[in-house]
């Protein structure tokens, strides 16, 4: 019996010492960091996940979408097994959002102050890795409406602006939905894809306001957009995603993000899709731009790539259309994606 | 449905008096005087967390404030369980290892409710409005204006009070007097633009110091 307990212990005692070694272990070799760091700014402590190669000390800055997603959801095979090898990415995780904590008011968290939080984190990646830093700024969905709010405060940190599915007018996303539900609705009856989803949709898109006058319209029209991406990926339109990074659900307490966007969404949403619309101030943004939408994003609709890409006031600016994607085509064509902001990133580094 | 309900309602108040007929109920307090504050006193460590994210332990201890055996008798078979009241305090520690966002020391204090029935099985409810939470993050900057500065011990304190509600097993005369598992909700506040709910399962193991009486059974 006490052979037993002796050889059971030992075992015991090398699984915790392991587990806590491997646990522990940080890898701060330059050309792959793995790195947790927070920013402290206006009474909020947000993460910010720095992987990757910064040998020569190139930093793509990552705004989730939401508001009140969070940063490690793009750590997927795409950008960690490929940008990640080429240059450092940082995940941030927003005021209000993912991991981040803090004590302040609900006038404390605006996409003002989020935009100042963004600035922040460059200091403090100027502050940490040195002021020759080159840092990227890459904003998806939501991100996407936060980047231009942070540009145009101050673009001077960045030297470039990649622009995924982001919706820089907010305010337009209400009337925009039900023209492109009908538009593709349209398309998708006359190719005989899911003819009785599409018509509901069209019967739905009839039976609200042609105006937005209450948010409950816009979350119904939001949630539709996402059904009818998964229409199109069973139909073949768009491809499935390729690389979800499901292990990101273990990186966060379920509860605690869906209790932070519930919260970040109540406060922000209102606002965004009542007031906010950059369109008119893009041409303020002169840094290099690389604007990238899949063609059948239903969710923030393509008609406001070629207006982002129109007004952006960048002499040097690019916008590439994926044609097998939808609102994540960094999911459904993983290796363009990634091919097309190294390469962005490379010429303008 | 209106007839179903005068039907339904005198029904249940017939039963329901059959029902308490049939019991015969005495309530009993335990002296607990003559006892040291040591054979009042239980401690306990268990394991903390929700598996896959939080995993922590927690230390803590009970003191026994007020106990009353209830005896029922129930168409001739006799129940005996015992009602306790304790005063509560722990000390816990969790972290998520992935990221080290959600490292963490809490503390709080409140009272138990606890029943044990004559098989030693126990369900419990414990009420801890005062509690503190103290997160500790990774390297931390602190930005105002142009001006960087890194911070000592970083991290943020909020008012933590919790709730659990549990079974275990009571071991009579045993150094280790108990096991339990209870789930627990814990309430941060102020957190971001509000309060942070989190749910924790505890596992763990009762123990006391005190001195065996010479007729205990030896186990």
């Amino acid at each position: 019996m006490q052979k037993l307990i002796n050889k059971y212990s030992k075992a015991v005692v090398l699984i915790i010492v392991s587990w806590v070694s491997f646990s522990c272990s940080k890898d701060d070799n330059i050309s792959n960091l793995n790195e947790t760091l927070f920013v402290r700014h206006k009474n909020a402590d947000m993460p910010a996940y720095i992987h990757g190669n910064a040998s020569e000390k190139v930093f793509l800055v990552i705004l989730h979408g939401g508001p009140g997603g969070f940063g490690l959801v793009y750590r997927n095979s795409t950008i960690k097994s490929k940008i990640e090898k080429e240059y450092a990415v940082v995940y941030f995780d927003q005021r209000g959002s993912g991991a981040a904590q803090g004590n302040y008011s609900r006038d404390g968290i605006n996409i003002d102050i989020m935009a100042e939080d963004v600035l922040a984190l460059a200091k403090v990646i100027k502050h940490k890795y040195g002021d020759d830093s080159r840092l990227f700024l890459m904003g998806h969905s939501w991100g996407g409406t936060l980047g231009p709010a942070t540009l145009l405060k101050d673009q001077s940190p960045f030297l470039g602006w990649i622009n995924v599915a982001g919706s820089h007018n907010t305010k337009g996303l209400y009337q925009e939905y039900i023209a492109n539900f009908k538009r593709v609705a349209s398309e998708q009856i006359d190719l005989g894809n899911d003819i009785e989803y599409w018509n509901n949709v069209v019967d739905f898109v009839n039976s609200i306001a042609p105006e937005y006058n209450n948010i409950n319209d816009m979350y119904d029209l939001n949630s539709e957009a996402f059904t009818a991406q998964e229409k199109l990926k069973e139909s073949g339109v768009v491809n499935k995603d390729a690389d979800l990074n499901d292990k990101a659900i273990f990186k966060y307490t379920p509860l605690t993000l869906i209790w932070n966007t519930l919260n970040t969404q109540s406060i922000l949403d209102e606002n965004l899709f009542e007031n906010i619309d950059f369109t008119d101030k893009l041409s303020e943004i002169t840094i290099p731009s690389l604007v990238l939408w899949g063609k059948h994003d239903m969710v923030v609709p393509i008609r406001f790539a070629q207006e982002s890409y129109d007004n952006l006031g960048s002499t040097e600016k690019e916008l590439v259309i994926f044609e097998k994607s939808a609102h994540g085509p960094m999911f459904t064509e993983p290796d363009l994606f990634a091919d097309k902001v190294i390469e962005f990133i490379n010429e303008n580094k | 449905m209106k007839l179903k309900l005068q039907l339904l309602i005198p029904l249940i108040l017939s039963l329901i008096k059959g029902y308490s007929q049939s019991i015969e109920q005495t309530k009993k307090a335990v002296n607990l005087t003559s006892q040291s504050f040591l054979e009042r006193t239980e401690f306990k460590i268990g394991y903390s967390g929700n598996i896959f994210w939080n995993n922590g332990l927690n230390f803590g201890a009970e003191y026994l404030l007020k106990e009353t055996i209830k005896t029922k008798n129930r168409r001739g078979s006799q129940r005996t369980n015992s009602h306790q009241f304790l005063l509560n305090g722990n000390l816990g520690f969790t972290t998520n290892f992935s990221t080290s966002t959600d490292t963490g020391i809490f503390t709080n204090y409140g009272v138990t409710w606890r029943r044990t029935n004559k098989k030693g099985k126990q369900f419990s409810i414990e009420f801890n409005p005062l509690g503190y939470y103290r997160s500790f993050l990774p390297e931390t900057y602190k930005v105002s204006g142009d001006e960087i500065k890194k911070v000592f011990l970083p991290g943020r304190g909020y008012y933590a009070p919790s709730i659990s509600v549990g079974i275990g097993k009571q071991r009579k005369d045993k150094k280790i007097t108990g096991r339990y598992f209870n789930i627990n909700f814990m309430l941060r506040t102020p957190y971001n633009a509000g309060a942070l709910p989190a749910f924790n399962f505890q596992y763990g193991y009762r123990f006391n110091f005190k001195k065996k009486h010479k007729d205990a059974k030896i186990n």
